[in-house]
Parts: structure tokens; C-alpha cells; sequence
């Protein structure tokens, strides 16, 4: 509906608009003490306003009105500088009705004040107009299709407002607006190289509709969006109109050896410029690999010398992972063989002999049904989990967490990854056979098949192959580590996270807060630890050897304390401007984080390489709250400067640890423990 | 946060009511609210002037709180509900230095004195009797048959049983035979016993300020424990100038200088009144927020206004509308009680939801699944209101919520 017409409310909306009247006029007389059941009339006369054809925009009109009346009050939606856009889909998309109706009278109020019809203090026109331009390109389904099933299903009538709502949105920001930013977010994310693409391939798609349907006709951002159009529908001169492949299979045989070279440098091109692998590419690399092409393997998986001289000593091992893995709806795994042939990994002795093992490996009954659940059966799960292990093994930094409290796993997997791959496999071999994995804490044997589940209640389903089948296994070997040092009076840390992930984790350990009440305790000491042991300019000159795990208070954008969370310590060093610069992994899904005061989580433009988060040290120490460290290679040689060290501790007391400070913190305090997530 | 003008009165609410709390606190007056311990934090936290009491029976420790308040300088205290109206009496017997307040205040929460009291004020009540057991009940019930000339084998008149002091339907039963009497438990003792009336029950809401009447509302029972709207239809209204001298001989009999009552009548056939029993605080229903929809005056400052000693004949004329013309529709409520044994969500009931005089709910999702089996008028869930123009058609569409599921 257009703001012409808004004159026309039929009459029972018209009554139905007197009665929202009446409630919010009831709310904003209400002392803040007494607002809540008047909020609750409030929300239940608007959801029965958006069920009419014309009470969205009965409401907007009204939406100036809300803040001020105390409408959000209480809730969530009080700050709109802490509201999160990619939130809002999520609320959208499952919360009950009645959340439902209060995120659209918040995203009412977003229009008010993007309009200029309503203030918000601290909250600036630009910065509301910013907000719906993300909500917009994190919904493009809303703005383009209509609702699903299951929308239709929980929301009933509200579904119709809801696409009215983007139609405002839309209306308001502009569409240009949404298009550019999409394409924006959409190689941010791809700049940190996920192996879990299923998400941004989805956006694509709806890109490439919407320019079809003549959307977006200016230069630069056409640029941005063909090249990600392309990369997944027409990488290559043969396949650039899309034709469908059994017709690009057609044409390969009519090209001649040139063509053929030059349909390899684009798809490997593509690839290396996104991190996404065209459907086209899979099948171009099975059809080289069974038409006697294979010297053109290596231009096609864009190799340098080093992963070019990997493929010529183990071929019959590659061209067979290629002929058991690489299919169309597996083709990210051609992105993960061409990284593990140039990460050099095939050079480590167990590795080949681990992966032919990986390649005859019979699953069991259960783990083939654990796979085939969540990647369907139009590959056999070995399959998969093959795929899986190429893409894990060539980007040890792209896995995530998915929707899952287990940032634990995901880190040790991805540890594991980058320096201990043949272990993974043995872990992959061991849960695929027999439902089961052992590990040792301290000696003691721990078999998960054994144990009751830790964290992750279920089977992850938004994950990896790797994740799918490990995770679950790992979670609860985890948990019984932290059961079996739950007595020793001190964060268990300190002994699970060596056992857990490998000798090479610091027997030595420091912690921000006293375990006990969760208080921060000798802070300075802390850090001052953390730069002695870490920063080059204090440690000699060390450099970070090992991933080494690690413990962070984690803040939202107000700067507010959300959760501990672990990520792993990759490498510390100066950036182009010469600030120094830790780098680290983050297990949740997306590390571009806003974590207040200022500490933004960089992951490109900082010297970053694909999959790494970086802040600069005094930022990172500022949030730190557990590390690891080993006194017999590495001492402290230097003191960090008096004002770094108070700076950091600042922030940290001004953020996180604004409860925590003795001795007034101790009750209240969320004591840390185990449930990192 | 309020904003108290020093010429006027300074009042303590007994009991917690946020609507209560909020509206004075948005008045000219200043407050406290005089509450049981649980309250204290939420006041602390929101700023709401506190004084803690427990309120159970008048007992030794009863004028220490009227101390307390006459010391903080409180000019009166008003009950908000019938177990602090007592409380009220004797606080205010102190505070305004008139013992008569207390022993009036017995006489609003003892059902049996009451009536006798009113009989002897020339006031006209039905029949009623003192029920110590069961036995008391039954032999109740068989008389007043028996003076009906009802045969055995005819279907009973009922009788009304009601607790001595429990407020609205709180311990109100009808008992039509023998095995209804069963039901009833030892606590529920003593009680009193009433004929059954046949008639047109009614409630009025009166703000009473220098022994006069200010504002007098007839609240209509659709169904008494189910639903009520105010205004009262022109039917009822018809009634309006005997409902006020019943009032003003209520005054006379009990003695009431200030403040707020809320009695119930009956009007038979015939046109004949019957007093069934007056409260000394808000009713129930929310008849408040009802008068506020309709009218625009907030009750609950009506009440400071009223039992304010320090209130002038000005602000009483300008706080009043004028009854029934000024009212802007007719509001009415309908209490939800479940109609299945087990309910496992709240479903406004579709003919309801699209019906145009619905006006909100209050209604919240069941915390138990299981159904508790009512006795006696036993509480509603919540309340549904409903706004309209035409006093017959929200009567009809009261009676209809009856036969409707709310929570299935």
C-alpha cells in the first residue's frame, strides 16, 4: 500500500484504529511502573490492526507516537542503537505473534525516524535509514517472494502486513539502496571464506533476479553484483548465458584445447577471486578427469607451483578424491582440494595414506543417517563427508559454529585443521565407524558413545559434513573433561584445554576474574602476562607457533557483557599501517563484530588472510579473560608502556567487567565456566 | 514523580493496586502506599513513596500503623480492598480523630451485621439467616421452601450463601438442594444465608464527599459474575431517582461522611428495591476502568478526592461529569473462566475477535494445563472488554462470551 492510500481506512479499521488510540493513550499516561499490561493491549490491538488490509499503514501513521508512549519499553526494543538487523529475520521468521507485531511497530518507528517524522535520542536519521537498509538486505526474500509455508502457518493474516512492511521499506530507502548494500555484505562475508556458502548462494540467486526483473542499472554496482552472478551462473565464456549442464556438457565437446584453457582459467579465476564454486566448474572438472584432459587440472583449480607440484607427486590420490568428492551439488569441495594441494598438507607423511582411508571408508548405519538427514541423498553420504574433509582440510578458518551453543567444537576442529589434519581424520575414520570417539583426560579413557550429551542437545543441522558427524562426539568429551576437574576450585580451562586439543597448548594459564564469584582480579597482572608472553615487542621477538586457545568476554554493541566466548590465537603482527595486530579465529559464523566503545572485529583491509578476525592487541587484551602460555619456551623480556596497560584495563572495566569490580561485584556476577559457546 | 500541590491532602493507599498507585501518582496529591513486605522492592526500584505492613487481622499491633501514618503526616487512608477496609477504619479513627470510623468499618466487612443494621434503618433486605454448619444450610433452605408453598418433588427456590467477609463472588454459592450443601467446606464458616430474589440485581458505584452523593453510577450485571457495563441501560437508569434515595438512607443508616461505597441492590417485578450488601472499597470487574473509558475521570482519583479532608466543594464540582449524558458509549467487562477440564492455549474466540465492540483482552497465556474444578463463584482467568453504543446489543453479545471457549 502506497501513502495515498492511507485516506481510505475502511470503517472497521477506522474503529479499530479509535481503540489502538485509546490503549496508547492509556500507555503514555501510565507511569513507567504501571505500562506493562497497558503494553500488552497495546501489542494485541496492533496485531489485530495489521490482520486489516489497511492497518499497517493506520499504524505508521501512528508510529511517531510509540517511543514517546513507552510501547518498547522494557523490552529489547528500547535501544534502537543495540537492535541488530540480521535479528530481525530471525524474529520475523519464528518468534510468536506477539514479538512478531512488536518488531514491526519497532521497524514503524525505524520509518519514523528515517522520515524525520519521530527523534530518538542517540539515534540519528542516517543511522535509522542504515538500519532498514540492512533489514532489507538480509530479507530480500520478503521483498521479492512471498511468504513461505511456515510464515503462513504461524502469522496467518500478519504475513500480508509483513510484505506491506518491506513494501515501506522499500519505498523508504530506496532499492538501489538495498542492492548495493546486499552486494556489500554479501563480499564481506565472503571475504572470511565460510565453508558453509548455502546462505550467501541463496542471495545470489535472488540478486540475479532482481537484475533480470531490471533492478540496479548503475555501473559500479552492477560490477559488484555481475561478478558474484557470474562466479556462480557463468563463470566462463562457455558458460556465461547459463545454458544448464547438459548443454555446457554438450559444448565441451566441441571446444578445441585453447578453449578448454581458457574455460579452466575462468572457473579457477571465479573461484579464487569469491571462494564460491560454480556448479559448471564441478562438472568441467569431472568431464576433464574422464575425458583424458587431466593436465588441465591444474589451471583449473588455479594452482601456483606449490599446489601444482603437490598434484604431480600424489595424482592418482587427487584425481580420485576429484572423481569420489567433486560433483555439482558438492562443488565447493574443488575450492577445498585446491587449498589443501596448496597448503602443502599432502607433503606430511600420514596424510595420503589417511586420506585413501577416508576415500574406502564404509559408514556406519547411524552416522549415514546423521549425514543423509541434513544433506539429502542425491550423493551418498560418504560423499559428503568426503567433500566435507577437502573443504575443513583446505579452509581450516571457514568453519562456523552454525546456530549451535558449541564454539568449542568448532574451534578444536578447526585447530585441527590447520595442525594436527591427520589426528581430524582419525577422528572422522573413528565416529564414522563405530558411533563412537576416545580421547584421554589426564589418562583416563573418555569414549562419547559413553558419556550423556554436553551443550549441543541436538544433532547440529546447520553446519558442515565434518561438524555434523564430530560435533555432537566432541561436546560431550568436553563436557566430561569439565565434569572430571569441576572440583579443583579453578577454571577448568586451565586443564581441558590442553588435553582437549593437543600438547601444544600452554600447560601455563592466566585468568582475568576470580572463579569463585566472578570478579575481576589483578586485571593488570593479567595483561601485563598476556603482553609478556605475546606481543613481540615483549617476548623477544617470539612469534605465535601453535594455535593457541583462548577465552573472550564478548560485548554487544553498547558495549554490554553477552557471554564468554573461545577463539583461538592465530598469529600476532603489524598491519600496513603498522599497528600491531593480534589475529585470531572466531568460531561463530561471521567474526565482523561490533563489540562497543569502538572495538570493531576486522576481517579484511588489516592484513587479515581469509577466515581470520583481527583487532589491534590493546583492543583484543581489553576483552581477553583466559590464555595460555608455556614459560619453558617463551618469557616475558620487556614491560608493556604503564598507560597501555591502564587503558586496556579501562576498557575492560567500562565494558564487561562493569559488574565485576571488586569487592563490590561478588554475588551478581555470572561466575565463569565450562559453557563457552 | 507526582507532582503534590501543598494545599492538598496527603493519603495512603492500603493495598497494592499498580492501576490504583499509578493514578494518584499522577494526581495533585501526595501518597504512600502502605503494603506487605513482597512490595518493597518493586517501590524501591521505581521510586513509589513505601511503608510496609502486613495486613491481617485487627489485632494489638493495629495502632502502630496509624502511628506511623499519623507521624509521616498522612491526612487519611483509603482501602482498596475489602481486607483493608478495616484497616481503614481504624487508621482513620486516629488519624481524623473520630472513633465512630471503626466501628463503622465492622459493619462494612461483617455481611450478617450489615443487614441488620440496614433492617434497622428502614432499609428493605430479603430474608437472611446466620449458617454456623451445614446443618444450619439445609434447614434454611427447606423453610424458605416451605414458605414458598413449594411440594416435595418441586424443584427448589435457591438460597444464597455467602461468606462473612470475602469481597464480590469471592465464598458466593447458590444452593438449590441438599447435595450442593455437601459441598460446602468447615472453612467456609461462619456465613450468611440469603433468599433467592427474583429480579434485576444491580450495583452502584457512589463517591460520597460531606455526607452527600457526587457521583452515583448504576453498574448493570448482565450476568451477575460474569459480566457487567456501566452505564446501566435506560431501562435500568429509569430507576435512577429511587436508586439515589435508597443511597442517601444508606448514608443515614451507616453513618458515611466520605469517601466511596459500592453497594448491590435487587429491583423485583414490582419495582420494589432490596439491599443486598454494601463495600467500603473499589469493586471488582474493573468497573474503574470502565467508568474511565466511558466517561473520561479517573475513579481511582476520585476516591483521593473523596476521602481527601482537605478537598474543597470547587474541586469536587470540577472533577465530576454529569452522569449518563456524559458518558461516550457504554464500556462492559466479561470475566473468561475456561470451559474444558484441560486447556493448553489462549484462542480469543474468532466471532469475538471480529465482533466491532471489542474493544481489548487482558487475558494471558494458562499456566497450568489442568483445570481446576470451580466451587462457588470461584475467580475468572482475566477480563475481556468491550466498547459500543447500543447498551442491548452488548448486553446480548456479554451473555454470548458465556458460551464461548477462550482457552482450549
Amino acid at each position: 500500500m502506497s501513502t495515498k492510500d492511507r485516506g481510505q481506512a475502511d470503517a472497521v479499521t477506522l474503529q479499530l484504529a479509535h481503540r489502538f488510540d485509546a490503549a496508547l493513550d492509556r500507555l503514555e499516561q501510565a507511569r513507567p511502573f504501571a505500562k506493562g499490561s497497558h503494553q500488552a493491549v497495546v501489542l494485541d490491538l496492533a496485531g489485530r490492526l495489521l490482520k486489516r488490509s489497511d492497518g499497517l499503514a493506520a499504524l505508521a501513521e501512528r508510529a511517531p507516537r510509540f517511543d514517546p508512549a513507552g510501547v518498547f519499553l522494557g523490552s529489547d526494543w528500547h535501544q534502537p542503537e543495540c537492535l541488530l538487523p540480521r535479528l530481525v529475520r530471525q524474529t520475523l521468521a519464528t518468534a510468536p505473534v506477539p514479538t512478531v507485531v512488536l518488531e514491526v511497530l519497532s521497524e514503524l518507528r525505524m520509518l519514523a525516524i528515517a522520515r524525520g517524522d519521530a527523534t530518538h535520542a542517540g539515534f540519528t536519521q542516517e543511522q535509522a535509514r542504515h538500519f532498514l537498509m540492512q533489514i532489507l538486505a538480509l530479507s530480500l526474500d520478503r521483498v521479492f517472494g512471498s511468504p513461505g509455508e511456515a510464515d503462513r502457518e504461524r502469522l496467518g493474516e500478519l504475513g500480508d502486513a509483513l510484505q506491506q512492511l518491506f513494501g515501506l521499506i522499500v519505498e523508504q530507502v530506496g532499492f538501489e539502496g538495498i542492492l548495493a548494500h546486499l552486494i556489500d555484505e554479501i563480499w564481506r562475508v565472503l571475504a572470511q571464506r565460510p565453508i558453509d556458502v548455502a546462505g550467501v548462494k541463496a542471495m545470489i540467486a535472488q540478486i540475479s533476479v532482481a537484475l533480470a526483473d531490471g533492478a540496479g542499472d548503475t555501473g559500479e554496482l552492477r560490477l559488484g553484483a555481475d561478478r558474484l552472478v557470474s562466479a556462480l551462473f557463468g563463470p566462463t565464456q562457455a558458460s556465461s548465458d547459463d545454458p544448464g549442464l547438459p548443454a555446457y556438457r554438450g559444448r565441451l565437446a566441441t571446444l578445441d584445447g585453447v578453449a578448454l584453457q581458457h574455460e579452466a582459467r575462468g572457473f579457477a579465476r571465479a573461484m579464487h577471486d569469491t571462494g564460491l564454486v560454480s556448479a559448471y566448474h564441478a562438472l568441467f572438472l569431472r568431464w576433464i578427469h574422464d575425458n583424458g584432459q587431466r593436465e588441465l587440472l591444474a589451471p583449473a583449480l588455479g594452482l601456483s607451483p606449490t599446489g601444482t607440484d603437490a598434484l604431480q607427486s600424489y595424482p592418482a590420490l587427487v584425481h580420485r578424491l576429484l572423481d569420489e568428492a567433486i560433483h555439482p551439488e558438492t562443488s565447493q569441495a574443488a575450492y577445498g582440494l585446491a587449498l589443501l594441494l596448496e597448503r602443502g598438507l599432502l607433503y606430511a607423511p600420514p596424510m595420503a595414506p589417511a586420506l585413501w582411508r577416508q576415500i574406502h571408508l564404509a559408514l556406519s548405519p547411524a552416522a549415514a543417517d546423521t549425514l543423509a538427514n541434513v544433506f539429502g541423498s542425491t550423493r551418498p553420504p560418504r560423499t559428503h563427508l568426503l567433500a566435507g574433509v577437502l573443504m575443513l582440510l583446505g579452509q581450516p578458518l571457514g568453519i562456523g559454529q552454525g546456530n549451535n551453543p558449541t564454539c568449542q567444537s568448532a574451534r578444536a576442529l578447526s585447530m585441527w585443521a590447520i595442525n594436527d589434519p591427520d589426528f581430524l581424520l582419525h577422528l572422522v575414520v573413528q565416529a564414522a565407524r563405530t558411533d563412537s570417539i576416545t580421547m584421554h583426560f589426564e589418562g583416563q579413557e573418555l569414549r562419547s558413545a559413553d558419556l550423556p550429551p554436553g551443550l549441543a542437545l541436538q544433532q547440529p543441522l546447520d553446519t558442515d559434513p565434518v561438524s555434523t558427524l564430530l560435533v555432537g562426539h566432541l561436546d560431550r568429551i568436553y563436557a566430561a573433561m569439565g565434569r572430571l576437574c569441576a572440583d579443583r576450585g579453578e577454571d577448568p580451562h586451565r586443564w581441558i584445554n590442553p588435553e582437549f586439543h593437543g600438547w601444544w597448548v600452554g600447560r601455563d594459564f592466566a585468568i582475568a576474574v576470580d572463579v569463585a564469584t566472578g570478579a575481576l582480579c589483578d586485571h593488570d597482572t593479567f595483561v601485563r602476562g598476556f603482553y609478556g608472553h605475546y606481543h613481540p615487542y615483549y617476548n623477544g621477538m617470539t612469534p605465535v607457533i601453535h594455535p593457541q586457545p583462548a577465552g573472550l568476554a564478548i560485548t554487544d554493541a553498547a558495549g554490554d557483557f553477552v557471554g564468554w566466548h573461545a577463539i583461538t590465537l592465530l598469529r600476532v603482527a603489524l598491519d600496513q599501517e603498522r599497528v600491531m595486530r593480534v589475529y585470531f579465529y572466531n568460531p561463530n559464523n561471521d567474526s565482523g563484530q561490533d563489540w562497543g566503545q569502538g572495538v570493531v572485529v576486522s576481517t579484511q583491509g588489516h592484513g587479515e588472510r581469509f577466515g581470520e578476525a583481527s583487532l589491534p592487541f590493546e583492543e583484543l587484551a581489553s576483552r581477553l579473560y583466559i590464555f595460555h602460555f608455556d614459560r619453558s619456551v617463551c618469557e616475558p623480556t620487556g614491560a608493556p608502556p604503564v598507560d597501555e596497560i591502564e587503558r586496556v584495563g579501562a576498557m575492560a572495566r567500562a565494558s564487561w567487567a562493569a559488574t565485576r569490580v571488586p569487592p563490590a561485584a561478588a554475588a551478581q556476577a555470572d561466575a565463569p565456566g565450562p559453557p563457552q559457546g | 514523580m507526582n507532582d503534590p500541590q501543598a494545599d492538598k491532602g496527603y493519603v495512603a493507599l492500603l493495598g497494592w493496586s499498580l492501576n490504583a498507585i499509578d493514578a494518584i501518582d499522577r494526581f495533585d496529591r501526595r501518597y504512600v502506599v502502605v503494603a506487605p513486605d513482597w512490595a518493597e522492592s518493586y517501590c524501591t526500584e521505581h521510586d513509589i513513596p513505601y511503608i510496609g505492613w502486613n495486613f491481617e487481622r485487627l489485632n494489638d499491633r493495629s495502632h502502630e500503623i496509624a502511628e506511623i501514618l499519623e507521624r509521616e503526616g498522612v491526612d487519611v487512608a483509603i482501602p482498596l480492598f475489602e481486607e483493608t477496609v478495616e484497616w481503614a477504619g481504624a487508621i482513620n479513627s486516629v488519624l481524623l480523630s473520630n472513633p465512630r470510623l471503626l466501628g463503622q468499618s465492622m459493619l462494612m466487612r461483617d455481611k450478617s451485621l450489615m443487614k441488620r443494621r440496614a433492617q434497622l434503618g428502614g432499609i428493605r433486605v430479603g430474608i437472611f439467616e446466620e449458617a454456623h454448619d451445614r446443618d444450619d444450610v439445609i434447614r434454611f433452605l427447606k423453610r424458605v421452601n416451605q414458605a414458598l408453598l413449594k411440594l416435595d418433588g418441586d424443584p427448589n427456590d435457591p438460597i444464597h450463601f455467602k461468606a462473612f467477609d470475602k469481597a464480590g463472588c469471592l465464598g458466593h454459592r447458590v444452593i438449590r438442594t441438599v447435595e450442593d450443601v455437601d459441598s460446602i467446606t468447615d472453612g467456609e464458616f461462619p456465613a450468611l444465608l440469603e433468599s433467592h430474589l427474583d429480579g434485576w440485581e444491580f450495583a452502584v458505584e457512589a463517591w460520597i464527599w460531606n455526607g452527600r452523593v457526587r457521583f452515583l453510577n448504576i453498574s448493570e450485571y448482565v450476568h451477575l459474575g460474569y459480566s457487567v457495563h456501566v452505564p446501566a441501560s435506560p431501562e435500568l437508569e429509569r430507576y435512577r431517582p429511587q436508586v439515589e434515595r435508597e443511597i442517601e438512607k444508606l448514608i443515614e443508616t451507616f453513618d458515611i461522611e466520605f469517601g466511596f461505597i459500592h453497594p448491590e441492590y435487587f429491583v423485583t417485578n414490582d419495582g420494589q428495591m432490596y439491599f443486598g450488601e454494601v463495600a467500603y472499597r473499589p469493586p471488582g470487574f474493573k468497573v474503574f476502568e470502565l467508568l474511565e473509558r466511558v466517561y473520561g475521570f479517573n475513579a481511582y482519583q476520585a476516591l483521593a478526592l473523596c476521602f481527601d479532608p482537605k478537598t474543597t466543594e470547587e474541586e469536587i464540582e470540577a472533577f465530576f461529569p454529569k452522569e449518563v449524558v456524559d458518558a461516550k458509549g457504554y464500556a462492559g467487562s466479561f470475566g473468561v473462566y475456561p470451559r474444558r477440564r484441560v486447556v493448553s492455549e489462549l484462542a480469543i474466540p474468532e466471532e469475538t475477535a471480529s465482533d466491532p465492540y471489542f474493544d481489548y483482552h487482558e487475558l494471558t497465556a494458562p499456566l497450568e494445563e489442568i483445570v481446576t474444578k470451580r466451587t462457588a463463584f470461584g475467580t475468572h482467568w482475566g477480563l475481556v472488554f468491550f466498547h459500543g453504543d447500543d447498551p442491548v446489543r452488548l448486553a446480548e453479545l456479554l451473555k454470548k462470551q458465556e458460551a464461548l471457549d477462550y482457552y482450549v
